[in-house]
């Protein structure tokens, strides 16, 4: 029943926004208030009556939440034309509005997303426990996990990984290298790829002025308690990314040691030493942030500054276009790999078939590779999308990062690890040296770079509290430690307060007394 | 149906009860229950027992504190020669004070930011400083416009008759013209106080990385404490309320005592 109604309403809505653009605005918008409000008052058993089919078309909706600024929103320039030898690529429309063109014309269904945004994975999360309701939405991967681990995801249907299908651009495209973490990343014995598909990822690092810091000083997690740039590097203002940043810091000696490096297991211990939420560790990270000045340092006249490579990529283009020089690092320890994917929730979907194929298409619309190259460099992210059959990602790669004639300092970049299977394959980029610390490196770290890298798992309840109460008492001032003056300032406002108070009575009761006497005065 | 003048205030009603009355109930709830819906008295112990959060609450009150003592002290004389001197284009001169407001709020945090960049050099040295400039910056207008309006209201009688009676201008200033303006001054503090102490868009903005009420909510509710935070909100508010009943009508009852001085 929920289902019908829910498919039977909408386009009754859209219809109306359709009339709307022919000019009846104020009218259609009353219908479709009454119509929203109906829905909302009522349950869908009153709606049924009311249902008229505005078209003959189909049409459903797709909610979808993603990142703020995540996406391609068009308007490109003729000149921004990406030209790739196996086509040139523009963004005309919006991202969205080429995927609901594209899905009339595949599936002659009209879908109309309504597409939101959130800021962080917190936000996004609150806001469902909130009751917005998504079909879609793109959060990290800690977050996913948290979402699977509260049953609230929709797997993803088997037609979804037909490989035979040519419109499955995600199965048929996603790196090998992406495919094999989401196949082997797991929790509560469930991997990953049932319900997420991946978007964007990639790891944290370093974005620093090379002319006052240099690449070794930057590559290091030390840099972050380095006494010559007191107060003048910044870190993420979150603590997940703070926490990480210091455990990193803490185990620096550990993570670089030749026996930690040989272990054969070095992945694994990496990813636990790296999300380890002991007692003594949280207490440790805490006096680090908190003694040498740590948490000033999320703030201050920037010389460098930890962040998401995607980020840093879109970083260092603005300061190329300032003629600027910053240049990216990874800590030479260890590195926070991540991904952001698109998962559909349950409470949205709501075993609607029409939605979720919509969302499933929605999700390969985005990873059809030309559109991948459209949203990488809009936003400065990596896509997830190596190609497969389809040479486009590469060439773009080449395209944007390979050495011209002319350019004298040139070096080998493997990229194969991302694009061919088993890594053993020609992918290797002739870039110019700069490249191997800028852009490139941060959109595509190399080999060595990866093999360093540690996911940050999704953190039980307990161990949320106990980061979060770190954080806490880091940022806060703590009322134990105010000076004596500040402890007299202090009692002196109180004991104003208080005066203020007993004066407030008083007078109070002095008009009482006043206005009884004159009353008195006034009766005869 | 008969429409009668209180039906205008309908639309107000309607506002009010869904975005007022409805929020304040569900706050009240979150603060008194704990994650799984029961009653619990946690939340408010809590705070109390909370070194932190009771340490962010005298950070706030003094940054508040602060900055009102400089917004006082740099608007009081502004406006006090603003509405006794014989300008002919005061308007003119109240409008250049007002001006900053309507320029958006972050440009002008981050206009702020550069100046003091140029003065500073390295902002993040002095977080507290730079935040009472910005909540200064950000709050003076709050402070001169009441205090400029209650002055240019008083009755020049009044300091005519003290000079007549004998008062040097001191004399007169003292113990006419402020205690007079006292219900301006009231005003402007408590619209700068009370957003000072949770205002902390201007500490981020500032390179202040130390909570203050308006943050700790915050980080409360990023780390799914809802619960914690609303009762944050709400010793806020009673704070708030408090401040407002000690402050609030005791203007009005100054200003009945200066006319009873006739």
């Amino acid at each position: 029943m929920a289902k019908t109604s829910e498919r039977k309403y909408t386009p009754q809505l859209s219809g109306s926004r359709k009339s709307g653009r022919t000019g009846h605005a104020g009218r259609t918008f009353a219908i479709g208030l009454v119509a929203a409000l109906t829905a909302g008052l009522l349950s869908g058993t009153a709606l049924t009556a009311k249902t008229v089919s505005a078209s003959s078309v189909p049409e459903v909706t797709l909610r979808v939440c993603n990142w703020e600024e995540y996406i391609d929103t068009g308007d490109w320039d003729e000149d921004e034309t990406i030209h790739l030898p196996d086509g040139d690529i523009i963004g005309k429309q919006s991202m969205v509005k080429d995927f609901e063109d594209w899905y009339l014309k595949t599936y002659g269904v009209k879908v109309n997303v309504e597409y939101s945004t959130f800021g962080t994975n917190e936000d996004l999360y609150n806001m469902l426990t909130l009751g917005d309701v998504y079909d879609v939405v793109c959060p990290s991967d800690y977050m996913f996990m948290k979402l699977m681990s509260e049953d609230a995801l929709v797997p993803l249907s088997d037609s979804f990984f037909d490989t035979s299908n040519p419109d499955n651009y995600y199965i048929n495209g996603v790196s090998p290298y992406i495919r094999d973490i989401f196949d082997t990343k797991s929790i509560g014995g469930e991997t990953w790829s049932k319900y997420a598909a991946g978007y964007m990822w990639g790891v944290t690092g370093v974005v620093y002025n090379p002319k006052a810091v240099t690449e070794d000083e930057a590559s290091t997690w030390t840099l972050f308690d380095n006494p010559k740039f007191r107060r003048r590097i910044t870190i993420k203002d979150n603590v997940r990314d703070s926490y990480f940043m210091a455990v990193g810091a803490l185990k620096s000696e550990l993570l670089t040691s030749g026996s930690f490096l040989q272990n054969p297991d070095y992945s694994q211990n990496l990813e636990n030493e790296m999300n380890d939420t002991s007692s003594e560790m949280i207490k440790e990270v805490q006096s680090y942030l908190q003694n040498s000045g740590k948490a000033d340092m999320i703030t201050g006249k920037v010389l460098a500054n930890y962040q998401w490579s995607g980020d840093a990529v879109y970083t260092m283009d603005q300061a190329d276009e300032d003629n600027f020089e910053l240049d990216f690092a990874v800590p030479k320890e260890s590195t926070n790999i991540y991904f952001d994917g698109w998962v559909m929730l349950k409470k949205g979907i709501n075993g609607d078939a029409g939605k979720q194929k919509a969302a499933e298409a929605f999700i390969n619309f985005l990873s059809r590779p030309d559109n991948a190259i459209r949203n990488m460099y809009y936003i400065g992210y990596t896509s997830v999308i190596s190609g497969g059959e389809s040479p486009l990602i590469y060439e773009y790669l080449e395209d944007r990062y390979g050495a011209k004639d002319g350019d004298a300092d040139t070096v080998p970049y493997d990229v194969n690890y991302f694009f061919s299977k088993g890594g053993t394959g020609d992918y290797v980029l002739t870039v110019p040296k700069e490249q191997t610390k800028r852009q490139l490196f941060a959109q595509y770290p190399d080999g060595s770079t990866i093999a360093r890298s540690s996911i940050m798992v999704y953190f039980d309840q307990a161990q949320n509290r106990a980061i979060n109460q770190m954080w806490v008492n880091v940022r806060c001032f703590n009322i134990k430690k105010t000076p004596w003056w500040g402890r007299i300032l202090t009692a002196a406002a109180l004991a104003g307060l208080v005066y203020l108070a007993v004066r407030k009575i008083r007078t109070g009761r002095e008009e009482k007394r006043h206005r009884a006497a004159q009353d008195l005065r006034k009766a005869p | 149906m008969k429409f009668s003048r209180k039906s205008l205030g309908i639309p107000y009603l309607v506002f009010l009860v869904l975005f007022v009355v409805l929020p304040l109930i569900v706050l009240f709830w979150y603060a008194f229950t704990d994650g799984t819906g029961h009653f619990t008295m946690t939340n408010f112990t809590g705070f109390f027992t909370d070194p932190n959060a009771l340490g962010t609450l005298l950070y706030s009150f003094a940054i508040a504190a602060v900055t009102t003592a400089v917004c006082l002290l740099l608007a009081y004389p502004t406006a006090y020669f603003l509405a006794t001197s014989r300008l002919k284009s005061k308007s003119v001169i109240v409008m250049i004070f007002v001006m900053p407001m309507w320029i958006n709020f972050s440009l002008r945090i981050t206009a702020l930011k550069e100046v003091l960049t140029v003065i500073e050099g390295n902002l993040a040295m002095h977080p507290f400083l730079n935040s009472v400039i910005g909540m200064t910056y950000d709050f003076l207008p709050f402070m001169i416009l009441p205090i400029y309006t209650t002055i240019s209201r008083l009755d020049g009688a009044l300091t005519e008759a003290a000079m007549d009676l004998g008062a040097d201008p001191r004399t007169t200033f003292l113990t006419v013209t402020l205690p007079l303006s006292v219900p301006g001054i009231i005003s402007g503090v408590s619209m700068v106080f009370l957003p000072a102490m949770t205002n902390y868009v201007v500490l981020d903005m500032l390179y202040n990385s130390t909570y203050i009420m308006g943050s700790l909510i915050g980080s409360y509710f990023a780390a799914y404490n809802w619960n914690g935070g609303s009762m944050i909100a709400l010793i806020l508010l009673a704070i708030i309320c408090l401040f407002t009943l000690l402050t609030g009508d005791d203007g009005e009852a100054d200003a009945q005592r200066g006319g009873a001085l006739l």
